[in-house]
């Protein structure tokens, strides 16, 4: 019996790691062969290079050009600009009316509340591309122009989900008796609201807002619809290059991305471990 | 009595300022536009990619087999996309749902700091770009990939296998992209559950399975279902896996939507078809509500 429960936990355990194995190995592959110098089979090694990375960030190469297909590095920093100018924008819009919204559906009884929080919960649960398209079809028939402002709309409807949800959860943590004391010590509501309700939900609003930036960079479906022909994202930049075809510096683009996102995870993660 | 008057009106005002922003974004941009779906997929294609304003329930009829020869041909092709859809997704959630449960168990009984790190290394490729995540099985599914390199180094084959483009690399990459959807929720519940009536049924007799079977899965089941619900829904109207890993032979819901609008720009058809997948979603979500009971209304709040 007890020999059971040994292998049986054992095989649990080996079960986890190989479960951990299937996410990362594939992450350390890439970070790896991005550094392979064979141009044709990207995972047949030939050799150390960093002629992908200097390649992506516009530095003079050897590389023969026809192996390549950024024509000029222009258009990825086109495409990384127009990702941080709308994530920028929808990180401030979604956080302003996420928060508000949290807050008001926690400091206030009122008619209509159940179905606030429903239609809060219904862009995160809607498809992508349900969303998407009921986007493209409104902007078309409203005679807005496709481009950066719809995305920026676009993104916002889900977004101020995300962030509501974030701020949510941290009210729903915080300690009413702070506010009552501070009340009751003569602090009228502005106040009590500036020195002892917004530093406690600080952490909430800046989780939310990270959280939004690092989506609103990621996202491709809905921007892929609403984008237009002019405006290109980061994500449907590598989306139009890996229905291209594949080359080597994908790799180097693709490692640069995640070693980017991995840094803000991880700083936001860490900020709100901190905070607990 | 006055100042309780101005204090009700400031409150009202407080509330005002806070919600009619949102609720116009809201209102203009989210249910509008799904309005707006609802009617453009009843109503007639234009000739060169508009609408015509007539009541046109053919769009369905082509879909779902009642269409009016005079107006649309019913092609089954379509009702067998949404069936391989529905059936890739229901792949997806089982596939998924074996990869996060045993591992579930492992970590929930971890020490608090252990338990930390695992749900920190679950959650951080969320975090990170999806079309990446998909890029990277490209690279080791294909024909010169690196699965197909070893195997034939390595002399077990001879030929490259067909892994990339085919339903099973599509499951794969939405298994992938979707662990911690699943993770979460069926980690939550199997972190609340109550060993002692695990032991008392051990101890009364019933052997592990038996137990496993009438203990353990009923009272992790609403995590299951969660979890089942929030994979399976994008992954039916997914665009983007299968347009990476699917190539051009494997068709589903997503992409045929996305050839109706950029392409074929026919979009009362493409509308119909996105609302396929909106139906789908709410006989989903209203089964889970009824099965669960009040649990359900909980979640859902």
């Amino acid at each position: 019996m007890k020999i059971a429960r040994f292998l049986f936990r054992g095989s649990l355990f080996a079960y986890t790691g190989l479960f951990f194995a299937f996410i990362y190995i594939p992450l350390v592959l890439i970070a790896v062969y991005s550094f392979n110098s064979n141009p044709v089979n990207m995972m047949t090694w030939t050799g150390f290079t960093t002629e992908w990375y200097a390649q992506v960030l516009g530095f003079k190469t050897t590389i023969s050009e026809n192996a390549l297909y950024i024509e000029s590095t222009d258009q990825l920093v086109q495409a990384v600009w127009n990702s941080l100018i709308i994530a920028g924008s929808t990180t401030v819009i979604a956080t302003v009316l996420g928060t508000a919204v949290a807050i008001a559906l926690y400091r206030f009884a009122f008619f209509g509340k159940r179905f606030y929080r429903t239609v809060m919960f219904m862009p995160m649960l809607m498809p992508d591309i349900v969303l998407g398209i009921a986007l493209l079809i409104f902007f078309v028939n409203s005679g807005i122009k496709l481009g950066l402002t719809t995305i920026i709309i676009g993104q916002c409807t889900f977004l101020i989900s995300y962030v509501f949800i974030v701020v949510s959860a941290r009210l729903a943590g915080m300690d009413r008796t702070l506010e009552n004391a501070s009340a009751d010590l003569g602090a009228n509501e502005w106040v009590t609201f500036r020195k002892v309700v917004f530093p406690q939900l600080l952490p909430g609003i800046v989780g939310g807002a990270l959280l939004a930036f690092i989506i609103s960079m990621d996202d491709l479906v809905i921007t892929y619809f609403i984008a237009g022909v002019d405006v290109t994202t980061l994500p449907m930049f590598i989306f139009a290059m890996l229905r291209r075809g594949i080359k080597p510096e994908i790799n180097a683009i693709a490692v640069m991305m995640l070693s980017f996102s991995f840094v803000v995870a991880s700083l936001g993660l860490y900020l709100r471990s901190r905070q607990k | 009595m006055a100042s309780d008057m101005s204090l009700a009106g400031r409150r009202r005002v407080q509330l005002a300022l806070l919600l009619t922003p949102v609720s116009l974004f809201f209102a203009v941009f989210f249910l509008g536009p799904l309005t707006i779906m609802i009617v453009t997929s009843f109503l007639a294609p234009g000739l060169y990619g508009g609408v015509e304003w007539v009541f046109y329930p053919h769009n369905y009829g082509r879909i779902l087999g009642f269409a009016d020869p005079a107006f649309e041909i019913f092609d089954p092709v379509y009702l067998a996309i949404f069936l391989r859809s529905l059936k890739i997704a229901a792949f997806t959630v089982i596939a998924t749902l074996f990869v996060c449960y045993p591992a579930a168990f492992c970590i929930a009984r971890l020490s608090e700091r252990w338990k930390n790190f695992c749900l920190f290394l679950i959650t951080l490729p969320f975090f990170t770009s999806l079309i990446v995540r998909l890029f990277i099985w490209v690279l080791i599914l294909r024909q010169t990939g690196i699965v197909n390199e070893v195997l034939l180094a390595g002399g077990i084959i001879d030929r490259p296998l067909e892994l990339i483009y085919t339903d099973g690399a599509i499951v794969l990459g939405m298994v992938y992209i979707f662990i911690p959807f699943m993770f979460m929720p069926v980690y939550a519940s199997v972190e609340k559950l109550d060993w002692t009536l695990v032991r008392a049924s051990l101890d009364l007799g019933a052997g592990p399975i038996r137990t496993f079977i009438r203990i353990i899965l009923p009272l992790t089941a609403p995590g299951i279902a969660g979890g089942a619900i929030i994979v399976f829904i994008p992954a039916l109207g997914n665009f983007v896996v299968p347009a990476v890993l699917g190539g051009a032979k494997v068709m589903m819901l997503g992409n045929l939507i996305e050839q109706q609008f950029l392409s074929a720009r026919n979009w009362p058809f493409g509308s119909a078809l996105a609302m396929m997948v909106m139906c789908a979603m709410l006989v989903l979500l209203f089964v889970y509500v009824l099965a669960s009971g009040r649990r359900g209304a909980d979640v859902m709040n």
